[in-house]
């Protein structure tokens, strides 16, 4: 297992690796040390991520499906409706990526919408949605009828957001997808969903809960503006950029900070799992070491994960975007942008986890690397379609983001069932870790150069544009699937 | 025995290799005269013992079912061999089992309820139903209406002579559902004509059936 999982970090991470070194030593030289940094980081990463996948597998996974049986089989939909909710909102609020997010809102909008209120408002529609989206699937109602009524709420609400909220709202998102809660929501959706007797809708099933949930957080950060009326943004972020030249120090700084986010943000979970092994599981000592030793792993890769990724690429993904922006020509930053695109999204953790739950539910009808071509083309084209509207000035997130959306939609009507669960959740979880550092920095780079550009508004918005156009990318291989899958020579 | 003649000796070849490896087994199975197959998902242990204290010995494997006429499927195991190298370690296993009749994919070698004479005989049966995805309820509720107590569904994907579509260079293998029934010998035959009567296996792409010998079974409630 663990030379399958290496040799699957190891060719997650190189092509990134490798458009790095290429860009190196031809049209953005690095300084020495962001380089080497680079390459550590790099390093990093393919351990991190190797140890994380094994660790996802035996301890996140099994703790999440184990949980959606037994809450499924209590049988009471209160109680379902209930215990959902608490654990939608505890995963969510304990996930570290929102809380940055709400530490930037809070100073964009000078303090009129705090860090806690935030937080608070978004877990509570996650919670919301993943007990709706769990009981959704209980009480059989269609995914793409629930998709429908929940992304035409989102739009009725779009109207009355301003442009800024609107980018906001559509990168909580992003943020409450992070690279724990992703696997979890994932196997809590597989656990309810495998009590079904039919086969064939117990694997439609296994998926739609990531973008359920993503689906409540932008909701709730749109009534939120609404509600406090604050649709102005004022303040401005400043960015952290280290002076430093030493090559190991801002490892070393980042360790124990990040070592803190992950253990709060797996606390709810082992605390979950420890209640409910008290009250339900009841599993036997080699079961429950297996899966402690999972969280221990899940733990460890996360945080060598994280460390390379924010020590070692952030700041080379804005160096990137500037040299390249200070380069003039347009569509160079585009070009750039999509072959990062393209090689990013190979490297994010949540989306091994998803490709590898695919082949698992389907037997391996749906090979992963069809799922990675079309994530790959899908986040390239949504990067590159992010640096068109930093460059081009009248150019906003919503004229990118409602035809995308209504196209989504649209196919959902007519694509398989499985793919528009498929597509919906891979939204979610091509928007983790890699895309919120690397591609931000990049896009924040980029827009630091070109003088119209604002590095706040285009910053925003740009995971918002990864988490849609991955939605359309898997539901036309959706389509290519069910054409090709048709039986020849039989009527 | 004039239930096989001789040109109808049939084998199930089951071949268990590392996750990612059975559709090569299935191409390379075309190859030897073999018409389509069957791959399920299992998982595998390797003995290292510092592996399962860490908690991490477990490995992803791919069970490969393949039906076929003993020649052809012994030599397409011959060929599977000669690529594969099953016999250096960590390249997997193959084995072939006798199989007593199979309808679909060209064959129609029904079953016969059989009365048991002496001690030799064969008891049981173990029924063997690969059908598309989500029909698997159908031939569970006719193996029950014959007198069939219960059934297992193992989901898996596969491809037959119909159904080798391509995506780029990838071949599209179709989900699939096999569904094993063990049965008293005596009311085999009634199960499996019930079983092709409602799904229609005969008929091409409407899935296959395949029935082995058992000799000992525990565990079913007359």
């Amino acid at each position: 297992m663990i030379r399958e999982k290496f040799k699957e970090a190891l060719s997650a991470v190189l092509p990134i690796t490798l458009i790095v070194i290429v860009l190196n030593f031809t049209i953005t030289p690095l300084d020495s040390h962001y380089f080497l940094r680079f390459l550590i980081g790099a390093a990093a990463i393919i351990i991190g991520l190797t140890i994380f996948l094994f660790g996802v597998e035996i301890g996140i996974t099994p703790i999440g499906s184990l949980m959606g049986k037994s809450l499924a089989r209590s049988n009471k939909f209160w109680f379902v409706a209930i215990a959902t909710l608490i654990l939608g909102f505890l995963i969510s609020v304990a996930e570290p990526d929102l809380h940055i997010l709400a530490g930037q809102v809070e100073t964009v909008t000078s303090g009129a919408i705090g860090k806690f209120g935030i937080v608070t408002v978004v877990s509570v529609g996650v919670g919301l949605m993943i007990s709706a989206g769990l009981l959704r699937i209980l009480f059989n109602i269609p995914l793409h009828k629930f998709l429908t009524v929940s992304y035409f709420i989102i739009l009725g609400l779009g109207i009355f957001t301003s442009p800024e909220f609107l980018a906001i709202a559509f990168d909580s998102s992003g943020a409450t997808t992070g690279a724990l809660t992703v696997p979890f929501m994932l196997a809590l959706a597989l656990g309810v969903s495998s009590m079904k007797k039919d086969g064939q809708d117990s694997e439609n099933d296994s998926f739609g809960l990531v973008g359920i949930a993503s689906a409540g957080a932008i909701m709730a950060v749109m009534v939120m503006s609404i509600l406090s009326k604050s649709d102005r943004v004022t303040g401005s972020l400043e960015q952290e950029m280290s002076t430093s030249t030493s090559i190991i120090a801002p490892f070393v700084r980042q360790i124990p900070k990040i070592a803190f986010e992950i253990i709060i943000a797996l606390s709810p979970i082992i605390v979950l799992f420890f209640v409910f092994q008290f009250i339900s599981f009841r599993l036997t000592k080699k079961q429950l070491r297996k899966i402690v030793m999972g969280i221990i792993y899940t733990f460890l890769g996360l945080t060598i994960f994280l460390t390379g990724v924010n020590a070692g690429f952030m700041e080379v993904g804005a160096l990137v975007g500037y040299k390249v922006a200070a380069l003039g020509k347009p569509w160079l930053v585009i070009l750039v942008g999509f072959i990062l695109g393209l090689v990013t999204i190979l490297a994010e953790p949540a989306v091994h986890v998803l490709t590898n739950q695919i082949e698992d539910v389907t037997s391996g009808y749906i090979k992963r690397t069809a799922v990675f071509l079309f994530l790959s083309i899908g986040v390239g084209t949504a990067v590159a379609l992010s640096m068109i509207r930093i460059i081009v000035p009248g150019l906003q997130l919503w004229h990118c983001l409602l035809p995308g959306y209504i196209a989504a939609i649209a196919m959902a009507q007519f694509a398989p069932t499985l793919f528009v669960g498929i597509a919906f959740d891979s939204g979610g979880v091509a928007s983790g870790p890699m895309t919120a550092t690397f591609i931000l920095a990049f896009a924040q780079g980029a827009a630091e150069f070109i003088p119209h550009a604002d590095v706040l508004v285009d910053g925003f918005g740009v995971i918002a544009m990864v988490a849609m156009t991955p939605l359309i990318a898997l539901q036309i291989l959706g389509f290519i699937f069910s054409s090709k899958s048709h039986k020849e020579g039989i009527a | 025995m004039t239930y096989c003649d001789d040109i109808n000796h049939l084998e199930l070849v089951f071949v268990i290799v590392n996750f990612g490896t059975g559709s090569k087994i299935i191409k390379q199975a075309r190859k030897s005269g073999i018409k389509g197959g069957t791959i399920f998902l299992g998982k595998g242990t390797s003995e290292n013992h510092i592996l399962e204290l860490l908690g991490i010995s477990d490995i992803r494997k791919e069970v490969v079912l393949l039906v076929g006429d003993r020649e052809t499927a012994y030599n397409a195991l011959e060929d599977l061999n000669d690529k594969f190298n099953f016999h250096k370690p960590n390249h997997g296993i193959a084995f072939t089992i006798p199989v007593d009749s199979l309808i679909g994919s060209g064959y129609n070698i029904t079953f016969e309820n059989r009365n048991i004479e002496g001690g030799e005989e064969i008891m049981y049966n173990a029924i063997f139903v690969v059908v598309d995805r989500g029909l698997a309820e159908d031939v569970v509720d006719a193996a029950k209406s014959a007198g069939a107590k219960g059934a297992t569904i193992i989901n898996a994907r596969g491809s037959g002579i119909h159904e080798t579509q391509k995506l780029f260079a990838m071949e599209i293998e179709p989900e699939k559902e096999i569904v094993l029934i063990l049965t008293d010998s005596s009311i085999t035959g009634d199960v499996t004509k019930a079983i092709n009567e409602k799904m229609e296996l005969s008929k091409p792409g409407h899935g296959i059936m395949f029935v082995l010998d058992v000799n000992k079974t525990y565990g079913i409630r007359e």
